[in-house]
């Protein structure tokens, strides 16, 4: 008997693709590089800071905070995170952190350090050394801190301070902050040199600079696309496709034309008046990190007709910025990765909103994308992404009229999220968002 | 014309049947336990004998609640929360806030001319829930019905962890075993798990008249510390168990009467009250 495949609701890009496979070869050619004896690291998140200077010294990257996530997609986490609940870890540590944790215990314990046969997409293999960061995220230290006593390997922190948007318009602090940056790249190259036992290649770390300066450019400029009514591109085609210009994944060359390709695909749809959904009805953002486990629940929700249209601010692309001018590769990487974190400072100051990296972008998103609601996620094992939830939907209410629905849930735990229970709440919330569409044309708003 | 709500909640299923006017001409509550579709068709059969109607007088049907999809002679389902509000605000016109506590969730509302327009829930813990004082009543050998007025005689109210309500039953014993009074404990049980729910109800913002519903709205002692915890005057209907069914009851009425008024036809679905089973073609 023939089974007729059902029909996906959403309606993914074609040019998402390539892009996602970016990651599978990541993972590729990190295990391909140790096989013929080249250096590969593992690192931390880091937002275009440390990720440049490691592509410039030809070094393979793999991110446990990703492999977390792919892990949980994959659904093959739970054994991980049982290891790390049978080495003692507390269950509400970060998700990402337990499943590599698990990981590295099962890699160093129990396999003398052979990567897992289980591992999703090859595994991860042993690092030459490893690179946290504390951009965003405090906990990220203290994990890579524990993957160096599992691996037995040096740990190179790269230190971001984030300041709040107050302390960041005395005088001389911007100019403070890119001088600290400069400077710390600085060593951190003397420590890959060492590491690696080769100089660094400068013209080759300007011309890389540049690339992901570029791809990032184009990236935002897709997702400016999606302002569009109805919507040309998902939440979920968005998660498959940035790891290429987050953490710079594959040959940069390759990406930017691929994110070329995307911007094509996406400005067709626009054109022609394809959406993503058959029938949008309420456009919403999701903030912050997705349930890697339960990508499908987007799909159900797209049965409603609710189409995500704006999502995690962590992941997106700095607003784009002239560094063209700036001749040390270093202070143009350093001026790259401090947009990220404070490109929006400017315009949430004017709007007296606090939060300038993580909350006032949802605003602007909600307003700007016409978003009629906003699905929060706080994650019971994160505080990074959680704390500033209430406050987001605090924000979004009091200044846009825009609701928001809270979902608890964990970016790989299974077992903390409840999709029956998320759903049982959306129609309900259909009805909150009705009621606030009409409050907001009463108000002046325009959507 | 008749209209009926039916209510399966996860603990009680509850069923009010209206007149054209909007008459309450009965209403029955019973156990839900494990066979929604079972229960549905017998409470329902219970309360047209009280009202002396048949199935078939009935002209419109909503169910609601965790089970509304198990009511095969449902002609239309409508969320607990939709149906809470409406159903709060016939009651209490003037209510802008409205919390339910029942066996398995905690609700609150906001309502605005009888429309939810805003909620919260708890997430997936049954330490905000009637469960949290379920537990804790088999643990301390107490009725549940019982437990509001004994907690009035405290002559203390002793603290008791409301995170979790296996944690809670652990240190319910202890407390038992140290010699502590009843009445102090239970005190202390309502107090938890008020200023849980309270905590919920802040987060959604609280505007007057607040209207309390659910099972555990017929317990004095929780409604003395939800108050307590929230510092306003709380209003309980007579019946709180049945604000969903009688909300349902009247947006059935609402939604037949717009169709009338239309000339537009409702499908409507089979009026048969037999046993329905996963098994039954007509109900798949």
């Amino acid at each position: 008997m023939v089974v007729a495949k059902q029909k996906k609701t959403i309606n993914r890009l074609k040019s998402m693709y390539p892009l996602r496979a970016k990651v599978n070869e990541t993972y590729l050619k990190s295990i391909e590089a140790i096989q013929a004896g080249k250096p590969a690291v593992w690192g931390m998140l880091n937002f275009y800071y440390g990720d440049p200077i490691l592509k410039a010294m030809d070094i393979e990257v793999v991110y446990p905070e990703n492999y977390g996530a792919i892990a949980a997609a994959m659904g093959v986490a739970r054994q991980y995170l049982d290891r790390a609940d049978a080495e003692g870890f507390p269950t509400h540590l970060c998700g990402y952190s337990l499943t590599t944790l698990g990981y590295a215990s099962r890699m160093m314990k129990e396999l003398q350090g052979q990567i897992p046969p289980e591992a999703p997409l090859g595994g991860m293999p042993k690092p030459l050394f490893l690179m946290s960061s504390a951009a965003i995220c405090d906990a990220r230290y203290k994990w890579f801190q524990a993957l160096g006593r599992y691996m037995d390997v040096p740990v190179w922190p790269l230190e971001a301070p984030i300041p709040g948007i107050k302390e960041f318009f005395i005088e001389g602090y911007y100019d403070r902050m890119v001088k600290l940056g400069v400077k710390h790249l600085r060593d951190f190259v003397a420590f890959v040199e060492g590491m690696v036992g080769k100089r660094m290649d400068w013209d080759k770390l300007d011309k890389t600079a540049d690339l992901m300066i570029e791809v990032n450019r184009v990236w935002h400029e897709v997702n400016e696309l999606r302002k569009a009514k109805p919507c040309p591109m998902h939440s979920r085609d968005f998660w498959s496709a940035m790891p290429a210009a987050l953490f710079l994944a594959g040959d940069l060359e390759d990406s930017l034309r691929l994110y070329q390709d995307m911007y094509g695909e996406v400005k067709d749809r626009v054109n022609n008046h394809v959406g993503t959904i058959p029938d949008e009805k309420y456009r919403l953002v999701f903030a912050e990190l997705p349930p890697w486990h339960s990508l499908a629940f987007f799909d159900k929700l797209a049965e409603r007709g609710w189409d995500f249209v704006i999502e995690s601010v962590g992941y997106h692309p700095p607003i784009p910025i002239d560094l063209s001018k700036v001749s040390d590769p270093l202070e143009r990487i350093t001026k790259f990765s401090l947009q990220f974190l404070v490109g929006y400072y400017e315009d949430a100051r004017k709007q007296s909103v606090l939060g300038g990296t993580t909350a006032y972008p949802y605003l602007k998103y909600a307003q700007e994308w016409k978003c009629d609601g906003a699905l929060l996620h706080p994650l019971i094992s994160c505080r990074s992404a959680s704390t500033h939830l209430p406050y987001v939907s605090d924000m979004l209410m009091e200044k846009l009229k825009v609701p928001s629905l809270s979902i608890e849930g964990d970016i790989v735990d299974l077992r903390l999220f409840n999709p029956e229970d998320a759903l049982a709440k959306a129609e309900p919330f259909e009805e909150t968002m009705e009621y606030y569409r009409k409050m907001r044309k009463q108000a002046g708003f325009d959507w | 014309m008749y209209f009926a709500g039916v209510d399966i909640g996860s603990t009680m299923t509850k069923v009010v049947l209206l007149d054209k006017a909007g008459n309450l001409l009965s209403f029955i509550k019973g156990p839900t336990g494990p066979e929604h579709r079972q229960l549905a068709n017998e409470v329902m059969r219970q309360a047209l004998e009280q009202a002396s109607l048949q199935i078939d007088d009935i002209s419109y049907i909503v169910a609601t609640g965790y089970g509304r999809l198990n009511v095969p002679f449902a002609d239309r389902q409508i969320t607990e929360l939709s149906c809470h509000a409406r159903g709060v605000s016939i009651l209490f016109p003037n209510a802008r806030t409205a919390i339910d506590i029942g066996g398995q969730d905690a609700k609150c509302m906001r309502i605005d001319n009888g429309r939810l327009v805003n909620f919260v829930m708890n997430d997936k813990c049954a330490a905000g829930t009637g469960r949290f004082l379920e537990v804790t009543a088999t643990t301390l050998g107490i009725k549940l019905e019982d437990m509001g007025d004994v907690s009035l005689k405290a002559t203390k109210k002793i603290q008791i962890s409301n995170l979790c309500t296996i944690f809670a039953q652990q240190e319910v014993v202890a407390l038992l075993s140290r010699g502590e009074k009843l009445e102090n404990i239970l005190a202390g049980l309502h107090d938890a798990l008020a200023s849980r729910v309270a905590a919920l109800a802040r987060r959604l913002g609280i505007e007057p008249d607040l209207v309390l519903t659910g099972g555990v709205a017929k317990n004095i002692g929780m409604v003395e510390a939800v108050k307590q915890n929230l510092g306003c005057e709380i209003f309980v209907p007579e019946e709180p168990l049945l604000t969903g069914a009688l909300g349902a009851a009247i947006l059935a009425k609402e939604t037949h009467m717009k169709a009338v008024r239309a000339g537009e036809a409702l499908p409507t679905k089979s009026r048969r009250l037999e046993k329905a089973t996963f098994f039954s073609q007509e109900y798949r």
